[in-house]
């Protein structure tokens, strides 16, 4: 039971981990249609803004999430508005704008971790944070782990709320099936897709928050992240929400199980499940 | 103007100082030994990259990120077999395998379009990476190998005739009907497909052709290394560098990710080593300013300005 | 017409625009008087182990830079006057191909007088055979490793400092456990040559100790939750865990032994523990973990000078307990070797350093040579201050037996704090 709870639980919090590095990226993609390779640079942010001013100001990282998550929003909006939103105006197709903004967050990926680099250094960084262990029918957890992992369920929950039920959350729905018609309905399609990018932008910049409670943080770790949250997004389905969640979980549990029988061989069998699962089903799980 | 152009136009004063240019490549290591040997061929070796890149994704419109993990096979190839057989015979096995694991990876992923291609090729490149890693520590109990060591005029001549044998190869299947085939795929591939070409092999055979090239450059470079380990080996970085270089030149035609990879090697060198401090910052803005202002690379960029030049003397005259 | 005209236009400027640099070389000028001394070197300013340049190295031989050019810098005979040294940094991005080519850049077109290492092992096998075909001088700074050992007869321009597995780390632990009664240990690894190497070595120095290995397990890089690896060293009550890993996951296996509550009695990590910034970072919870190392300053008034130096220019959290002073060391007695030398001429520094013995903050401080002295050398083991050492009371003590030791190793370690 104990060790049933252990790898269950355990992947739990790695899903929920995965999940919130990667819903960001997954609207990013999907509605804005931007492959942000810069994701992991906003997620490094985060984290260094949360360390700063739990270490310089003693202010709770929990707390930090309010001013976080809305600064790194604003960022996010603008360079919708000014970058993307020209890119996208002067591309030929489609195509062309997804090839070339790709490059562009190529740009943006060099810029945000040489001006972090400049400002924080390019030591490791980190923080004892509710570093104590919570026992839950006998299997032990480290309270900043489920910390973590209740509020990347919330913040998700919240997300998916606000995207099913409010006007705006439905204009951006509408916008990520058919831009063209959704323009038309009235939806004003450049305020949406800055606002898509920004609300993705935030996403990155809470889950740097939350994961710099348990893991050391280095200004150079941004694509990292990246990669993981490009593997989530596709197992889950491009530009599907409730996909990444799912996608983030199942990575979660897989990983879980793995690190149990054999730690050794957890990112092989992360990337096998991952190849298999494009050969198999081409468009992830929850594609369309 | 028009008898200068006219000589320069001509086909044999052309093919003459292709000739001149590659001679003058060619026998450069005999009396000069200095950097620039390094530095011409690693141009070298990220244009063959760029342009193996081109030669499917250019034309196919499938984008491969697929690079590293024939790089790195290249790589490891040398690093096995390195110290048993002559280098040049190393290199022709790394291209085989390389394009071997490519013709595999082609048949396996035809269901895949569009981004989902860049994607899973991108986690082939891990894949083969944590594989190669696991495989090492726990079967071998070991980490990372040592390569054999190769004079530098030997990798740079190699490297030039892979160069060469990667530009003939390409500007050979854009003229052939081979060519016209991965263009019609690029365009339509149900169309394409009615039309009677077997889209399927095509591609694949490209894919592994294109392939050769990179495995090739893989197990030269490596002897420069002497020491890979599979991060080093796979790094996805030489995935994703084609595909910027590709880009950034332009990709109209044949030229263009040529030019790409040599601006951007030389520029990414030269900023590295003056401005190692901000080389990321001034590298990242110069890419987003070159999207912003040149969406046909820059070559475009290049034609542009020059049909401008040529208008304004047209009507000087 | 015109595409075509344009095109060999624009090859015909590149094909120029390349050579250009080819002729420049080529015509030599006449030898200015020399004024400076460079020493070039190809380090990671960014990328994942951009770290290093930041917490090891780094700092270092920044610091010896602008001390030696207070003092006027390096005297040398041939020219009868002291030499600024200038330094040429290149950011190698921490790509392998990068760092080689840079390297050679610096020897080839700069023609820097001196290179300094880069950094990571993997970096250092892959710089010292291009050191040695040049005839440039390699001191070694963060690296070193069993794989290099065989090579070392085919470098002589190799000169490593820094101690590893079994150049006197493991065999001096397996001393230590053994010393203490400890049976069992768990061993967690990355799978990296770090990793591997030390896991390997340790295994072999803790068995002929007579210590049990109970569990071997390794991680990949970049792994995220390392608990059931805890669960296990604690369900097999394992009295020592040795975690081989690099910061990232001895962090992340510390953190999760306090959640788990495994408390053994001793608990060794890799690079990390030997951090100053650890005992701020886990404060209390740090006390009785052990790393490698190691000095304070106890171990000498040489180091404690060098620790006030330090702290005196950069942030204390930046210090190095395992590294630092030998990075130094080396580099005082590059210095040394060079002003007895009399010449900038390599090949007779060379001689100097394969042979002599050089006053440094370790005091006499000499290398073992391999090939009978025409090898590459290594740091002899009489010099190094220390090889395990043990946080007590927010000191890295130095717990090695013998005149080393700063303090016996408190074995078992304290538990855990009580939730705060």
């Amino acid at each position: 039971m104990v060790e049933f709870l252990n790898i269950f639980i355990g992947g739990l919090i790695l899903g929920g981990i995965y999940a919130l590095i990667a819903v960001g990226l997954s609207l990013q993609y999907g509605v804005a249609r931007v492959l942000n390779i810069s994701h992991g640079e906003f997620i490094m942010v985060g984290a260094f803004l949360t360390w700063a001013m739990y270490t310089f100001w003693g202010l709770n990282p929990l707390a930090s999430l309010a001013i976080v998550g809305p600064a790194i929003f604003v960022v996010g909006f603008v360079l919708h508005r000014t970058l993307f939103t020209r890119l996208r105006t002067s591309s030929a197709s489609p195509a062309a704008y997804e090839g070339g903004s790709l490059i562009a967050t190529f740009g943006l990926m060099f810029i945000i971790q040489n001006l972090a680099i400049i400002t924080w250094g390019t030591d490791i960084e980190a923080y004892s944070f509710l570093n104590t262990g919570v026992s839950i029918f006998g299997a032990r957890f480290a309270a900043n782990r489920l910390t973590m992992l209740l509020f990347a369920a919330g913040i998700c929950v919240v997300f998916y709320l606000f995207l099913a039920r409010t006007r705006l959350g439905k204009a951006i729905r509408a916008a990520a099936q058919d831009p063209e018609t959704a323009g038309m309905m009235g939806v004003n399609i450049k305020r949406v897709l800055a606002l898509c990018f920004g609300l993705g932008a935030l996403m990155a910049g809470l889950a740097g928050s939350l994961l710099s409670m348990c893991y050391p943080i280095r200004t150079t770790m941004g694509l990292e992240y990246t990669i993981i949250a490009i593997i989530v997004v596709v197992l889950g389905g491009m530009g599907s929400i409730v996909g990444s969640f799912i996608g983030g979980l199942i990575l979660g549990m897989v990983g879980s199980i793995v690190l149990y029988i054999d730690p050794s061989l957890s990112l092989v069998a992360y990337y096998f499940i991952f190849i298999l699962l494009l050969l198999v089903r081409p468009t992830g799980i929850l594609g369309k | 103007m028009n008898s200068v152009a006219s000589i320069v136009l001509n086909r044999s004063f052309q093919l003459g100082l292709l000739a001149v240019i590659l001679i003058a490549l060619a026998t450069l290591p005999l009396h000069y030994q200095g950097y620039n040997i390094v530095r011409l061929l690693n141009i070298f070796m990220f244009v063959v990259l760029t342009v193996s890149w081109v030669i499917f994704s250019g034309s196919t419109g499938y984008m491969s990120l697929a690079s590293a993990a024939f790089f790195g096979v290249g790589i490891y190839t040398s690093a096995l077999l390195g110290d048993k057989l002559p280098i040049a015979v190393v290199v022709g096995i790394g291209a085989l395998v390389s394009s071997c694991v490519a013709f595999l990876v082609g048949a396996l992923t035809l269901r895949l379009r569009g981004i989902y291609f860049a994607i899973f090729t991108f986690g082939l490149v891990e894949l083969i990476k944590h594989l190669t890693l696991w495989w090492e520590i726990n079967m071998e109990d070991r980490r990372g190998r040592l390569v054999v060591y190769v004079e530098n005029d030997i990798i740079f001549w190699v490297m030039l005739s892979i160069l060469v044998a990667t530009l003939l190869t390409a500007y050979f299947i854009r003229r052939s009907k081979w060519g016209l085939a991965l263009q019609s795929i690029g365009e339509n591939e149900e169309a394409a497909a009615h039309m009677g070409i077997n889209v399927t092999l095509v591609k694949v055979i490209t894919f592994a052709v294109s392939a050769l090239f990179v495995g090739a450059s893989g197990a030269i470079i490596a002897t420069r290394w002497t020491y890979i380990d599979p991060g080093i080996a796979f790094n996805p970085l030489y995935s994703f560098m084609p595909v910027l270089m590709a880009i950034f030149g332009g990709m109209g035609r044949l030229l263009g990710p040529v030019i790409g990879a040599i601006a951007f090697t030389y520029l990414k060198e030269e900023l590295g080593t003056e401005f190692p401090e901000l080389y990321m910052l001034i590298f990242g803005i110069i890419l987003i300013v070159a999207i912003l202002y040149m969406p046909n690379g820059l070559v475009g960029l290049i034609q542009r300005l020059w049909i401008r030049g040529f208008r304004r003397q047209d009507a000087d005259t | 017409m015109r595409r075509k005209l344009l095109i060999l236009m624009v090859s015909c400027t590149m094909v120029l625009a390349l050579a250009a640099p080819l002729f420049a070389a080529g015509c030599d000028e006449a030898e200015p008087e020399k004024e400076v001394i460079v020493f070039g070197a190809a380090r990671p300013l960014t990328g994942p182990f951009a770290v290093y340049e930041e917490m090891a190295f780094g700092p270092i031989y920044k610091m010896w830079v602008d001390e030696v050019n207070a003092r006027g810098g390096l005297y040398i005979e041939e020219y009868g006057k002291r030499l600024p040294i200038e330094l040429k940094i290149y950011d190698d991005g921490s790509d392998m191909g990068t760092m080689t080519s840079m390297l050679e850049r610096l020897i080839l077109e700069d023609e820097v007088d001196f290179i300094l290492p880069p950094a990571s092992t993997a970096f250092l096998f892959a710089a010292a055979p291009i050191a040695n075909k040049h005839g440039y001088i390699l001191m070694g700074a963060e690296g070193g490793g069993t794989t290099l050992t065989p090579l070392l007869p085919s470098l002589p321009y190799y000169f490593g400092v820094l101690n590893y597995s079994d150049h006197y780390q493991m065999p001096v632990l397996a001393d230590i456990l053994s010393d203490a009664g400890i049976e069992t240990a768990a061993i967690m690894y990355l799978e990296d040559l770090h990793g591997v190497e030390y896991s390997g070595v340790a295994g072999i120095e803790l068995t002929n100790a007579g210590i049990d290995i109970v569990m071997t397990k390794s991680v990949p890089l970049g792994v995220m939750d390392v608990s059931s690896i805890i669960n296990q060293a604690k369900t097999l009550g394992a009295e020592a865990f040795l975690s081989f890993c690099y910061p990232d996951e001895n962090f992340l296996a510390i953190g999760t032994a306090i959640a788990l509550d495994y408390n053994p009695d001793v608990f060794l990590t890799g690079p990390g523990a030997n951090f100053a910034f650890f005992a701020g970072v886990f404060g209390p919870a740090a006390e009785g973990i052990m790393g490698y190392g190691a000095w304070n300053t106890k171990s000498s008034a040489a180091s404690e000078d060098f620790y006030e130096k330090f702290i005196a220019l950069y942030d204390p959290g930046l210090l190095d307990w395992w590294g630092h002073n030998l990075y130094y060391a080396g580099l005082q007695f590059f210095e040394q070797a060079i002003e007895e030398a009399g010449t900038l001429d390599q090949a007779v520094i060379r001689e100097v350093m394969a042979t002599s013995t050089f006053d440094t903050i370790l005091g006499p401080t000499w290398f073992d040579m391999t090939a009978d002295g025409e090898g590459g050398g290594l740091l002899a083991e009489e010099c190094y201050t220390g090889q395990v050492g043990q946080w007590q009371n927010g000191v890295f003590e130095v717990v090695d037996p013998g005149a080393n030791r700063t303090a016996p190793p408190v074995i078992p370690k304290p538990a855990w704090p009580a939730e705060e």
